[in-house]
């Protein structure tokens, strides 16, 4: 029934730390970052996130289409606060132009449309995109390099009660799975005559002609879902604190992850406190600005 | 008792656990405490309203419930995932937005508290994985639009207040679309100029019509699918207009944008697709429920 990531068993020493470990590296990461501006500090943060991937072996190619996805997202975000400069508010006050793209009239409104570019846009947008990439990167390793069968004793071991850890796990692994049912629905009502993109008649035509999509796809995975319940229940699922099958035990190496996880974010905070890591820009550009 | 309010305490520190992750994930988007607040004020209506039923059965969770929480929240994660990234046609201004019907199907037929898991963990998985970042007040909104068909349970008899239900969610919709034609120039909530809304009165009368033809015409063949349409469209209003009033304050609009700027186009195209889509999720549902003994 359940569909997994795409994990795959590397034998390489990301895969051997504990999860629980490797949850607190990531939060204390994704909660540094975010309290810093310097473009510099966020190409650390993002050597680190990268270089993740190079210890746990993990080809470009396994993840392309992730790294596409989320490329597309981070450039099109960065994009709309580069052009209207509405990004960065709060991060810098004042704006150093350096030149002025080609200014166009909108064709209804007869507004006139300028597009400045500074110092501060330039250095919002590649800081922007580079803290993005970084968080990005510590997020998507953890589904190719986690054991999806530890999801559950992870989430417990972090602190939550049984049920509300194993309901966590499991919608943790249906979205892949549910992903797939829907996916083979579609080509199946496709392969029936069904045209999602062509659509006749009123509203309600419209949207009762969604239902050949929904009823399948969520029917389906109720009955899957009364089939682990009954299951659940065979084992007793909720009568007692329960055990589980597989057992985390911090090793040596996960407490030094997890020490050095919570000093990066204590250093971080200490130094965002004291001022450090704010919006940087470079004094060449705010000469080329200038002059 | 008391353990069960711990269930409610863990639910909501996992909910607001995994706003602060998207959040954190998507660049740090949330400011100020407005979201915070709002987010409390919803969970103390809800325990306000399990305390005052605390033991009723309705609120129980056990293993179906966890296995159908999870799944709910996937399911509406994914939908609104797939729905968001394939390119849906609106019909003049009423967005296909068929993944509504899930948190309210939930709820109806598992429970407030699968309903409400639903609603609220699924608009934040479907939002994280569009990449739309996270909206808490908008998160508690669905929680609540799954939440509130499952108070049905609370009854012994569905039908039972069902005529001063239908009432009072008819009342509503009309309230709003006078409000709507009385003032239907307002400002816009993406766009921050003047609009004009009156498209949205029609539209919500057309959807009470539907709620109330559904009502009437399917409770002499199935009560329990006309039952479920007029709790639907009153979780479409609860939940939807919690999110619109949250953002008079949390996005500064007025309460004329809020109500007709934002509340109207949001709740009206749910009820909508939920009027259509529930009753054959349910029919379908039944006849499965009947083949298995269930």
């Amino acid at each position: 029934m359940l569909v997994t990531w795409k994990y795959r068993e590397r034998n390489t020493i990301i895969q051997k730390l504990d999860p629980r470990a490797r949850f607190i590296f990531m939060l204390c990461m994704l909660f540094s970052i975010i309290q810093f501006w310097d473009l510099r500090v966020m190409l650390l943060f993002l050597a680190i996130s990268l270089g993740q991937f190079v210890v746990a072996k993990i080809t470009f190619r396994e993840t392309r289409r992730v790294w596409l996805l989320v490329g597309g997202f981070i450039t099109f975000l960065t994009m709309l606060a580069f052009v209207t400069g509405r990004g960065g508010t709060g991060v810098y006050t004042e704006e150093h132009v350096l030149f002025y793209l080609p200014s166009f009239t909108l064709p209804v409104l007869g507004r006139k449309i300028t597009f400045p570019i500074t110092a501060e846009r330039i250095m919002f947008g590649l800081s922007q995109m580079t803290r993005m990439l970084a968080i990005s990167g510590f997020a998507i390793i953890i589904p190719y390099t986690v054991d999806p069968r530890l999801y559950g004793v992870t989430f417990r071991g972090l602190g939550l009660p049984d049920k509300f850890a194993y309901a966590t796990d499991l919608a943790f692994r249906f979205v892949p799975t549910l992903g797939r049912d829907f996916s083979i629905t579609l080509d199946a009502q496709k392969a029936r005559g069904y045209e999602l993109e062509r659509f006749e008649g009123g509203i309600i035509g419209q949207i009762r002609k969604l239902a050949p999509l929904i009823v399948p796809v969520t029917i389906g995975a109720i009955v899957a879902g009364e089939e682990i319940a009954d299951a659940m229940d065979l084992r007793a699922f909720g009568v007692a604190p329960r055990t589980w099958l597989h057992q985390l035990t911090y090793q040596r190496r996960d407490k030094i992850l997890i020490a050095i996880s919570v000093g990066v974010f204590l250093l971080s905070t200490v130094l965002s406190i004291l001022g450090w890591g704010k919006f940087w820009i470079p004094g060449w550009l705010l000469r080329m600005a200038k002059g | 008792m008391q353990k069960k309010l711990l269930n409610w305490v863990v639910l909501f520190a996992v909910l607001i656990a995994l706003m602060l992750i998207v959040n954190v994930a998507s660049g740090g988007q949330l400011q100020g405490i407005m979201w915070a607040v709002f987010v409390a004020i919803g969970a103390v209506l809800i325990l306000i309203l399990y305390l005052a039923t605390a033991e009723n059965k309705a609120w129980e969770v056990g293993t179906r419930q966890v296995v159908y929480m999870a799944l709910g929240a996937a399911l509406y994660g994914v939908f609104c995932w797939v729905f968001n990234t394939i390119p849906m046609p609106s019909v003049s201004q009423v967005a296909l937005r068929p993944a509504v019907v899930i948190p309210i199907f939930f709820g109806y037929i598992f429970g407030p508290v699968v309903g409400f898991f639903t609603g609220a963990a699924g608009n934040i998985l479907g939002d994280f994985l569009s990449g739309w970042g996270v909206y808490p007040a908008w998160d508690m909104g669905n929680g609540l639009m799954g939440l509130v068909p499952g108070l049905v349970l609370l009854f012994a008899d569905k039908k039972r207040s069902l005529n001063t239900l239908t009432v009072v969610t008819i009342a509503l919709l009309v309230i709003f679309a006078v409000l709507v034609f009385v003032n239907p120039r307002v400002v816009g909530p993406w766009t921050g100029e003047i609009e004009d809304f009156s498209f949205w009165a029609w539209a919500a009368i057309i959807a009470g019509g539907l709620v109330i033809l559904g009502r009437f015409l399917l409770e002499r063949v199935h009560p329990d699918v006309a039952t479920a349409e007029v709790w639907g469209a009153l979780g479409v209003i609860v939940g939807i207009g919690f999110a619109s009033i949250a953002d008079i304050w949390i996005n500064g609009y007025s309460l004329m944008t809020a109500i007709i700027g934002e509340f109207m186009p949001a709740a009206v195209p749910n009820i909508l697709n939920m009027a259509i889509l529930l009753p054959i999720l349910l029919v379908a549902y039944f006849a499965v429920a009947r083949r298995t003994g269930r």
